[in-house]
């Protein structure tokens, strides 16, 4: 029981990660109807911002994550203006194969201008975590998952009371009609990848003091978020929350009670008896093809 | 004078080729060149940069000692990407030019696996520092080691942890891929036959973020003591830190990469108190102190395996060339085999006809982030 307990925590926390990058996807999948395969390199690239910021020129940490978050913020606008803006009259293809793109230039352009050695960053608080009884609660996961929840919160907010919420709604569902409404639909797709990148380098950011600072980091986080995304249904919010941490629990309980060496096999093969048995994820809707 | 046609055809064939002529002579008389595939870029970018800087140092001091065969040495550096096909392109590449004479593969066992049938093929030696015992026993007669192999580290993880710290309750972890299973294994023989077979022997996948069921399982194992290969120091600092964090004190010797510049960095006082077998020691040898003084006063770090073991294959390679008197592959390979008592900074090369070079290891322990030698223990067997 204690075990399980453990494993349960440490499957919510790392789940909480897949969950954050998997926020990301969806959000951009629903304005744009792409994947967005730099989604991982995002959470990279703000790890690494951090670690400029509070690491080498020694900034406080709140100031340090404010100002990464704010350059999350500005390379989304860019990405957006870059990659997506350019080929938004295009197939889904040529602008999926840019993100890819573009997802090997950052991870290049980091490792050209901070070379390859990982770095550390430590974490938020003093102390590494706290033991509950049997249980031992790592101070990182447990901000992880708070700051996961605080975020589903904000989502539903955002989406479903505000005016802007309801617009990117809008446009996801039907960008001419919205355009039609007076939408700006320019606008709201800028508003779209500013927010996932910030969503994408919050991951980052928080996973660093556990996985260490290194140009892998993003694309390891990304590959299982991109599962999570289809095993919570493409395109759902909930979804994307649900399936990183169904993914982060049944890896890390099959590792425990199956075998460790195929932890992430465990993960792939959920991920492919949903696409046999249920392509349209748990929360997703069929969507039948139209004569 | 009148152009004939003939006249202007030879005239532009000279044209054409002698830039070609006059390059390939150039290129075969001014530098002897060697090949080295590293990993420029990838999960051991890191590593590939302490490589690249120990093989150049050799090279520096090879040219100003003046040279092989009264030529300067050149060094020609492929990306292998950290990948199996990343070194097989890489070598590939190498070995596309015929003026070079020999080669660095990599540290990685996996990966000189992979180029091994390529190695083969072109019948020109490779000097590597991946530690899998069968990569001697592959029947290919090319490959050259420059690091102690796992059956020797194996050996003495099992002794100095049953001898020296009396623990008979082992807990073995390894990575999946070739160096770690190898390692794994060797060490689970050497258990064996000392009459402490493993209570826990336990593999984990490369690139993985979390390892509270490999904690959890050495906990409930019962195990006194802990053994470990690690292939990547990213895994070895995510596992340390936990390892702590979930209360798991017991003693722990690990393979090289325990005593790592990296890893050092990467786990901090999580790896505080554990020990390690470590080819490269700086106070084990006055060879080892010799290179550990030069390295870091041309790099300003500290000095280990990923950079003693290149510094030492150039090294006995440019040695090797000279006392052959011969760029012919097969009269460098008799010269290496008969290498023996050279002073390396890894340790005293003594190769045997399979091709390894070094048939021991130094225990070291991290004393608060400091590696202290403890003792060098060498095998005759």
């Amino acid at each position: 029981m204690d075990l399980a307990l453990q494993l349960l925590f440490t499957g919510i926390g790392i789940g909480a990660v897949y969950a954050l990058v998997a926020l990301g996807f969806v959000l951009i999948f629903r304005a744009t109807n792409v994947v967005n395969f730099a989604q991982g390199e995002f959470s990279m690239v703000a790890a690494y911002l951090m670690v400029v910021f509070a690491v080498d020129l020694g900034w406080p940490y709140w100031v340090s994550f404010l100002c990464a978050l704010a350059g999350m913020a500005l390379l989304g606008a860019i990405f957006n203006l870059g990659v997506y803006y350019p080929l938004r009259h295009r197939t889904f293809l040529p602008v999926i194969i840019a993100t890819i793109g573009a997802s090997i230039l950052m991870a290049n352009s980091v490792l050209a201008i901070y070379g390859p050695q990982p770095q550390v960053l430590e974490g938020w608080f003093e102390t590494p975590g706290i033991q509950l009884g049997p249980v031992y609660l790592d101070s990182q996961y447990l901000l992880i998952i708070a700051v996961t929840c605080v975020l589903v919160a904000f989502n539903y907010w955002f989406f479903e009371h505000t005016m802007v919420g309801k617009k990117l709604q809008a446009t996801s569902q039907d960008k001419e009609m919205a355009s039609l409404l007076g939408i700006s639909v320019s606008t709201m797709i800028m508003i779209t990848f500013i927010y996932s990148a910030v969503l994408g380098g919050l991951a980052g950011i928080l996973v660093a003091p556990i996985l260490f600072v290194s140009i892998q980091m993003g694309s390891t986080i990304a590959l299982k978020a991109f599962a999570a995304t289809i095993i919570g249904g493409f395109g759902d919010v909930t979804g994307a929350i649900i399936g990183g941490l169904s993914l982060g629990i049944i890896e890390t309980f099959g590792a425990a009670y199956i075998s460790v060496p195929y932890k992430d096999a465990f993960a792939f093969l959920v991920l492919v008896l949903f696409l046999v048995f249920r392509p349209q994820g748990i929360f997703g809707e069929r969507v039948a093809e139209k004569a | 004078m009148k152009l004939t046609r003939r006249d202007f055809a030879a005239g532009l064939a000279i044209g054409v080729t002698a830039p070609y002529v006059i390059g390939s002579a150039r290129g075969q008389g001014a530098t002897l060149k060697i090949g080295m595939c590293a990993p420029i870029t990838g999960p051991a970018a890191e590593a590939g940069k302490y490589a690249t800087g120990g093989a150049k140092l050799a090279l520096e001091a090879v040219n100003k000692a003046g040279g092989v065969l009264g030529k300067q040495l050149e060094l020609v550096i492929e990306d292998d990407q950290t990948t199996n096909p990343g070194i097989v392109l890489a070598f590939s590449k190498l070995a596309a030019q015929p003026d070079i004479v020999a080669f660095l593969g990599s540290i990685r066992s996996t990966q000189v696996h992979a180029m091994a049938p390529d190695v083969l093929k072109l019948g020109k030696p490779v000097m590597f520092g991946g530690t899998d015992p069968n990569l001697t026993k592959l029947g290919n007669p090319w490959l050259f080691r420059f690091r102690p192999n796992d059956s020797y580290s194996g050996r003495v993880i099992a002794d100095y942890g049953v001898n020296t710290l009396g623990k008979k309750k082992w807990a073995v972890l390894h990575s999946t891929d070739a160096f770690g299973t190898a390692g794994g294994k060797a060490l689970s023989d050497a258990l064996g036959k000392l009459g402490a077979p493993p209570v826990l022997d336990q593999g984990y996948a490369n690139q993985s973020q979390d390892f509270t069921p490999v904690v959890l399982a050495i906990k409930s194992s019962g195990a006194d003591i802990l053994g470990s290969y690690f292939t990547f120091e990213n895994d070895l600092g995510i596992f340390a830190r936990q390892l702590r964090q979930l209360g798991v004190t017991i003693p722990w010797v690990g393979s090289p990469s325990i005593v790592n510049v990296t890893a050092l960095k990467l786990a901090g006082p999580a790896l505080y108190g554990t020990y390690g077998v470590a080819d490269y020691a700086e106070d084990s040898s006055p060879g080892s102190k010799k290179f550990g003084t030069a390295y870091r006063e041309a790099y300003k770090v500290a000095p280990d395996n990923q950079s003693s073991w290149p510094y030492d294959a150039v090294t006995v390679l440019a040695a090797a060339i000279n006392k052959a008197g011969s760029t012919d592959p097969q009269k460098i390979r008799e010269a290496i085999i008969s290498i023996k008592k050279f002073p390396g900074a890894e340790g005293e090369y003594n190769f045997d006809d399979k091709g390894d070079g070094l048939h021991g290891y130094n225990i070291v322990k991290n004393d608060k982030g400091n590696i202290v030698f403890d003792k060098h223990i060498e095998f005759t067997d």
